[in-house]
């Protein structure tokens, strides 16, 4: 007896040793571009291509994140930013909960609940640069260049169909009786939705929102097309900008692409609770 | 104050026809069990005096008021849900008020009536829970806390019992019905468990397919079930029902002989025998019907069930509790004739008989 669990304690010893190995390798290659590009922002032009890599910055200068946001837009890129990816998450998780309950809960004649899911989801199906000259065409038609209004109709174009279909799912996952109870108990239909199932659908809102926010704060193929002024381009657009024909200004785009990770990293951490719920959907019964 | 009525409802959903041709009138203050098997309508049939489902044809009435097409709050029923269904994000003061704060019922009225309805069910020290902290007896008590705060015209049950377990189970249906006797509320109680139609009904309505087979108080159901379908589903350990024919008042069937029918003649009929109204007797006795090898021997404790081999089939029988035959062992019955039943195969509805 004693000799198996001595073996069983090593074998155990062993795999517990070597997810950490995983763990570690993985973690080092995802953290260390933020690392590497966070590090670079704080060096001069010179020591970001030192050879061998300068691993900490030697000479530590904050002369990039003048040049970024003071000295250029940046900061108005990074509001600009902000604006759309605000007003396209408000309007795509809006919309798409409602039309995710009725896509749920409501009764279809024929198979219509299938094909009108099916039908939104198909407009995700092309790659979005399909879409890209029509689009152009019809906000030109409009007198929408160069506007956030524009951005945030063509995001909202994006992020609607996959708020509906991830709040339809996670709605599916709520059992009905609840909100029978509710309407029993004498609430409307509406009333039903808004005190029994938005509240239980907290962590699919939460989950919906940060993908939204995380879509439209990271877009940069329309935003490029749509948007030529400062007060309408979003960091990303920004960002690439400094790459210009004669020179590429590594220091710049490393401090302007490290502060804009910091508001999604902020919101991620403030809704993580209700992320990791809301991600494995019907996994876990709230 | 308030009665039920149903005049020919029918609920489809799509082809399927989930009741067919509903009639049935519960009483004011009434106890009505909807009893059957699952499938055979009896939740649609409630879920539609709920306001949850609508009837495909017919009418529904409390009172007078006709109320297919009244939305479900204005027709003042309360419900218990098969699974409770608690707000999971309420409180347990928060979940009894719900229907209270709908109504917007003012401050110390809502106060007052929570207090009392929580004391009445013995939650009054749990009102700050949430539901996941409760046991499950004390969610099925905030369950019909959340019906009974309102006083509403009719209670309807949806097997409330059934995710209980055995023993806490039998405490609330005493519960259960001692409440709705004190309260005096017209209720609607769906189940499977004939044992619970039987003890907590007034009438019970026994469903198959759709359709009422039988209605009447729980004796009339054991005593004077109609069909076949009746005389299986009531009882535990069930009728024994035994394949055979009908010549002048004479059931036989393969080594069993039972006179006393009148003078009846079934070709394809049943014979059917509760337990209790079989009696082991000497194997010589000269009024025994059947000798037959003992197939098991079960003592339950107030008394012991035996299972005889009868052809390819088994009959049981209720013995004393001192009974003392052998697996194997060959004994004689004597079936009480007049009580037992016998039905048509065909038309599954008993045959009267006349002695």
């Amino acid at each position: 007896m004693a000799t198996i669990r001595t073996r069983s304690r090593g074998r155990e010893m062993l795999l517990r040793l070597s997810a950490y190995l995983t763990i570690l390798v993985a973690l080092i290659l995802t953290l260390f571009p933020v690392y590497w590009i966070a590090a670079n922002s704080f060096k001069f032009d010179i020591d970001i291509f030192a050879v061998p890599p300068e691993w900490l910055p030697r000479n530590p200068t904050l002369k990039h994140y003048d040049e970024a946001f003071i000295q250029r837009p940046f900061l108005r890129y990074a509001l600009n930013s902000f604006l759309v990816a605000a007003g396209t998450t408000a309007i795509s998780v809006t919309f798409g909960t409602m039309a995710g309950y009725a896509l749920a809960r409501f009764s279809y004649p024929w198979q219509w609940r299938k094909q009108i899911s099916f039908w939104i989801l198909s407009t995700r199906m092309m790659p979005p640069i399909v879409s890209i000259i029509p689009l152009y065409l019809f906000f030109n038609y409009f007198d929408m260049l160069n506007t956030k209004s524009a951005l945030i109709i063509a995001y909202t174009a994006f992020n609607l169909p996959f708020a509906t279909w991830m709040m339809k799912s996670y709605f599916q996952d709520l059992p009905v009786e609840l909100e029978e109870a509710a309407i029993v108990d004498g609430d409307t239909r509406w009333g039903a939705f808004l005190h029994v199932a938005l509240p239980l659908a907290r962590p699919g809102l939460a989950a919906t929102a940060i993908f939204c926010l995380i879509i439209s704060w990271n877009e940069f193929l329309l935003s490029l097309v749509i948007t030529l002024t400062e007060q309408s381009q979003t960091l990303p657009i920004g960002i690439a900008g400094r790459v210009t024909q004669y020179k590429t200004y590594w220091g710049e785009i490393s401090a302007a692409g490290f502060m804009a990770c910091v508001p999604i990293v902020i919101f991620a951490f403030i809704v993580q609770k209700h992320l990791v719920r809301g991600l494995s959907l019907g996994a876990v019964k709230g | 104050m308030a009665s039920v009525r149903f005049d020919n409802v029918t609920k489809k959903f799509g082809e399927f026809v989930a009741v067919h041709d509903f009639n049935l009138e519960i009483r004011d203050k009434e106890f009505l069990v909807l009893l059957g098997p699952s499938g055979c309508g009896k939740t649609t049939t409630m879920r539609m005096v709920a306001g949850l489902e609508e009837a495909t044809s017919g009418d529904i009435f409390i009172n007078s008021d006709r109320i297919n097409d009244v939305l479900p709050k204005y027709r003042d029923v309360a419900m218990v849900f098969q699974s409770y269904a608690l707000y999971p994000h309420l409180s347990v003061e928060d979940n009894i008020g719900y229907p209270l704060k709908i109504r917007k019922v003012p401050p110390e009225e809502y106060k007052r009536r929570i207090t009392e309805v929580a004391r009445r069910v013995e939650l009054d020290t749990m009102l700050k829970r949430l539901p996941k902290e409760l046991s499950g007896g004390q969610r099925q008590r905030v369950a019909l806390a959340r019906a009974i705060v309102r006083t509403p015209r009719v209670f309807l049950m949806d097997e409330p019992l059934s995710n209980l377990d055995a023993k806490l189970r039998t405490q609330m249906r005493a519960e259960l019905k001692h409440l709705q006797h004190e309260l005096q509320v017209t209720t609607i109680y769906v189940t499977h468990d004939q044992i619970e139609a039987m003890t907590l009904a007034h009438r019970v309505a026994v469903m198959n397919r759709g359709v009422i087979e039988q209605l009447g108080t729980p004796r009339e159901i054991y005593n004077d079930p109609r069909t076949l379908f009746v005389a299986g589903f009531i009882g535990s350990p069930p009728m024994n029902l035994i394949p055979g024919e009908v010549k002048d008042g004479v059931f036989a069937s393969a080594g069993l002989r039972v006179g006393g029918a009148g003078h009846v003649s079934i070709p394809r009929a049943v014979l059917g025998v509760r337990p209790e109204d079989v009696h082991v007797v000497n194997p010589e006795d000269p009024d025994v019907n059947l000798v037959a090898p003992i197939y098991s021997v079960e003592l339950t404790g107030e008394n012991t069930l035996v299972s005889l081999q009868l052809g390819g089939r088994l009959m049981t029988l209720r013995a004393d509790k001192n009974f003392a035959g052998q697996i194997d062992q060959r004994v004689g019955t004597r079936i009480e004739t007049d009580r037992m039943f016998l039905f048509d195969a065909e038309t599954e509805r008993r045959v009267d008989i006349q002695n």
